[in-house]
């Protein structure tokens, strides 16, 4: 690959007796929109936990941008620019909309002790400036008029979309998407993937998405990685991928349905 | 209830309710601590009366065996109690919720324990006496001034104005720190840490931050405590201190500073009204029925109305 | 060496803690001579009975409702004042005594598991929510015995002032001697019963996981009423045993014991049964052999230091679940 933002090799983990991922190997090209698929429990999931720090894996290695984040806290990987969302959305429902927006935006000295009480101006520009970058990704995300609600009182696709900007303005690097399709009407859907793309081309963000509609991942993605039983059993192209006898095999064996 | 004589002329003594307002001033302070603890980070901290302990301790050893200034002693003795509140988190706050309390409470019995025993240091069961010479001296100024205005014959009234200003100004600090990223954070935090944690924010340091924080006003509801009963002795700071303040902090809900006040108040009303019903019973019977209450309190508070009197149902994001 | 302790099962570790157990003594022996240790000891062994009886309970509610009972030492103060009542009250012999105190402790947890902990569960009240009311709880059961019974000490009428000596040197008043060799006695009993009964398997299983074992068919319900039995049952019969070991009972001491019970449970590894048991017996033998090299009044410090120092070093203690998120 040539310029991999992204790199898994020989990541393994098991709990008690169940070994989730079995020695998972594959990359992330910078600036694409990469597919993670599989049939349910090939460790998609946990590979994004293990990947993003919320689990310890027991060996491997993981590089972010040439660096090691293996065993690294969630909140390290985070800052250095792998943002990602969960399966069932985590849009903190007791703060409003603006608040969650505003959480998110990286290097606040507002936020530490010290910086409160040495930097008292500072911080209070710093939270106008935070305010009117996140109304405008709000608006961006046609969520600008729930700024003052409550996350809580937002609609499931709502909540969606409010996870998807609150990551951005983290400034990410690269963005793991666990199925945010899931439970989304179309239309919704639909705009969720043309954020992507858009972001894709015009920031340079990498996309690693998990998904299971195969027509989704063939019309979106650029590259596919396949797992299953805890490895990773083919990379490449849609086109080639869906033709392949392994994934073929893995699908047929856990769904008994075919893929193509 | 006309079994019992109920003698009404104590009720109207103002220097008695003077000296409940002082008490239940210095446990609104202490369950500031609890609040930012248990309602803004979501972490159960059952030691506060540990932290109470070792800022009192500090700040008369300083006074008593080291012979520093009180202007001095209770700014270093309150940094000694932040820094115990830091040692007593950096291992704790990453255990699970219930083993965090547990771990809090054992910290606090270490304390306790050791201010009984370790008789060199604190005097053990006999106590420290005579670290607020400068606050006599305080007073009687105060007391000059308030004769100026006819208050003068109520001794206990410079105490009690201490008490509550510290409260008005510590409130006030922690709802101004509510309103910063800083307290932004906390919020996130305290809601799903995991999430939090997406976002970059170390979770780990704003709870030692927010131990160290409670530990301070620990102290210095420490201080004044001890310049109420002019004695520093372990029975003081004992679990119960505690759990009271648990009880204290449930009444008036989870989440908003006022309600510590407000519950305070109203609990020690509660507590301390009661002296006017002359049951025929020993002392230590009397003092039973009180503990009973606030037990009673903290059950059916949970029970009926976990928000507590000033609480929202919607922000009640209770964990254990 | 950790890596080894994980691998083992519950059993073969139990094993391992023995022979360190033992090996620790032969240790004492040199340093103390046979007299100090042995003494030691068996001092060690009638509190790590009455620890570790408190401890199973504690462990038991634990893993099956995830809840910490702090009014759980105060069940064992209830019980050592039933017996009190029977016993001194009513003259009852001290063997009748125990059996009130137990069944009454037993009916106690098993009121409130009916009356206020059902009803919490099933309003989906929270851990916060539920760990205040043990705390409030507490204060209710140990101030209404305060309240009837007063603070003056008290004691059962056992004998108190004969004593065996055995083993070469070793002291122990005969009161004390049964204490041990009854609770032990018990926890042999509850460690069978847990392994190999119905109940004890259910146990097991709602402690692993809960929603599997309602699916498996398991009565949660039933198992939850039974657990709340045997814990009563086990805190009464500790307490009329520190009650007789003692000798002098105050109503607060339940709630002074509660912080040793957490430490044996969590030492032991905490909502598992066994390691109560283990942790309660070592947690006994730990605290008196620290008499033997520094001034008994830092006895009870000693048990709270190890809690903390199992806290941070192994969180999920010697045979346990996770304890860390």
């Amino acid at each position: 690959m040539a310029d991999p933002i992204f790199a898994v090799r020989d990541l393994a983990k098991s709990f008690g007796g169940l070994q989730a991922v079995d020695g998972a190997t594959f990359e992330v090209e910078r600036g694409s929109i990469t597919a993670l698929i599989g049939p349910n429990g090939a460790g998609k999931t946990t590979l994004f936990n293990l990947v993003t720090g919320f689990i310890k894996p027991d060996r491997g290695h993981i590089e972010f941008d040439g660096r090691s984040v293996f065993g690294r806290p969630p909140h390290v990987v985070a800052r250095q620019g792998m943002l990602r969302t969960f399966q069932i959305t985590k849009a903190l429902a007791a703060m409003t909309v603006i608040d969650n927006m505003m959480l998110a935006a990286p290097d606040q000295p507002g936020e530490r002790l010290l910086g409160l009480a040495t930097r008292p101006f500072t911080w209070r520009r710093q939270e106008r400036a935070i305010h009117a970058r996140a109304i405008d990704l709000l608006e961006r995300f046609q969520l600008s008029r729930l700024a003052t609600a409550y996350a809580g009182t937002l609609s499931g696709g709502q909540r969606k979309l409010l996870e998807f900007a609150r990551l951005l303005m983290a400034r990410p690097r690269i963005v793991l998407l666990d199925e945010p399709l899931a439970g989304v009407n179309p239309v919704l859907g639909r705009q969720i993937l043309d954020h992507m793309h858009e972001l894709r081309t015009k920031s340079g963000i990498t996309f690693l998405f998990i998904e299971h509609d195969m027509e989704v991942v063939m019309n979106n993605a650029d590259r596919v990685v396949v797992m299953a039983f805890g490895r990773v059993i083919a990379t490449g192209l849609p086109s080639e991928v869906r033709r392949d006898r392994l994934v073929i095999d893995a699908y047929l064996g856990a769904h008994g349905e075919d893929v193509a | 209830m006309s079994l019992y004589l109920v003698s009404l002329d104590s009720f109207g003594h103002v220097d008695f309710w003077l000296g409940v307002g002082i008490v239940a001033g210095i446990y609104s302070i202490f369950t500031l601590g609890l609040q930012l603890n248990v309602g803004f980070t979501g972490i159960v901290n059952l030691g506060q009366a540990g932290f109470m302990a070792i800022g009192a301790y500090a700040m008369a050893i300083l006074i008593l065996t080291y012979g520093w200034s009180p202007w001095l002693a209770l700014p270093a003795a309150t940094l000694v109690a932040m820094l115990a509140g830091a040692l007593v988190a950096i291992p704790s706050v990453r255990l699970r919720g219930d083993y965090l309390a547990i771990a809090t409470i054992a910290f606090a019995e270490i304390v306790q324990s050791t201010a009984q025993n370790a008789l060199g240091l604190t005097g053990g069961n006999n106590g420290l006496l005579g670290f607020d010479a400068w606050w006599q001296t305080i007073q009687v100024s105060m007391l000059g001034l308030l004769n100026l205005i006819g208050l003068g014959t109520q001794d206990q009234i410079p105490l009690f104005l201490l008490v509550w200003i510290t409260f008005l100004v510590l409130m006030l600090i922690l709802l101004a720190l509510q309103h910063t990223p800083w307290g932004r954070v906390l919020r996130a935090i305290r809601e799903d840490e995991d999430a939090a944690a997406a976002l970059g924010k170390n979770a780990y340091a704003y709870k030692i931050q927010s131990l160290a924080l409670a530990a301070a006003i620990g102290a210095i509801a420490g201080y004044l405590l001890a310049l109420n009963i002019t004695i520093i002795y372990p029975g003081t700071y004992s679990a119960d201190f505690t759990f009271i303040g648990f009880a204290i902090l449930v009444l008036g809900g989870l989440g908003r500073y006022a309600g510590v006040a407000l519950g305070s108040i109203l609990l020690w009303f509660v507590l301390e009204a009661a002296r006017f019903i002359d049951l025929p019973l020993p002392g230590d019977k009397v003092a039973a029925i009180r503990l009973l209450v606030v037990g009673l309190v903290l059950i059916f508070v949970m029970v009926l109305r976990p928000q507590g009197l000033l609480g929202r149902r919607q922000e009640m994001v209770l964990r254990g | 060496m950790v890596r080894t302790m994980n691998a083992l099962g519950t059993g073969s570790r139990g094993v391992l803690l023995a022979a360190f157990a033992v090996l620790v003594f032969g240790a004492l022996v040199v340093v103390k001579g046979y007299e100090a240790a042995a003494q030691a000891t068996a001092n060690g062994l009638v509190t790590g009975t009455y620890f570790a009886l408190g401890a199973v309970g504690l462990a038991l509610v634990f893993g099956v409702l995830r809840l910490v009972n702090f009014a759980h030492g105060d069940f064992l103060t209830f019980g050592a004042y039933t017996a009190l009542l029977a016993n001194v009250f009513f003259r009852l012999p001290v063997v009748v005594a125990t059996a009130v105190a137990v069944a009454s402790t037993a009916l106690l947890a098993g009121v409130l598991e009916l009356v206020l902990w059902r009803p919490m569960r099933a309003r989906k009240a929270g851990g916060l929510q539920l760990l205040l009311t043990a705390i409030g709880l507490a204060f209710v059961i140990r101030n209404c015995i305060q309240l009837v019974a007063g603070t003056e000490p008290r004691g059962l009428r056992v004998d108190v002032t004969s004593a065996v000596t055995f083993l070469g040197g070793v002291r122990m008043g005969t009161t004390e001697l049964t204490v041990m060799v009854v609770g032990l006695a018990v926890l042999v009993f509850v460690a069978v019963l847990l392994s190999v009964s119905r109940l004890g398997r259910e146990m097991r299983a709602l402690a692993d996981n809960l929603s599997l074992a309602e699916v498996a068919g398991v009565d949660t319900g039933r198992v939850i009423i039974a657990t709340w039995l045997v814990a009563g049952s086990l805190s009464g019969l500790a307490g009329v045993l520190v009650a007789a070991a003692v000798g002098v009972l105050s109503p607060q001491f339940g709630f002074q014991l509660l912080l040793s019970l957490f430490a044996a449970t969590v030492l032991g590894g905490i909502g598992n049964a066994y390691g109560a048991l283990a942790g309660g017996l070592m947690l006994g033998l730990t605290q008196e052999w620290s008499t033997l090299f520094i001034d008994p009044r830092w006895k009870l410090s000693v048990g709270f230091v190890i809690l903390i120092l199992t806290l941070l070093a192994r969180p999920n203690g010697l045979l346990g679940r996770p304890a860390l998120k």
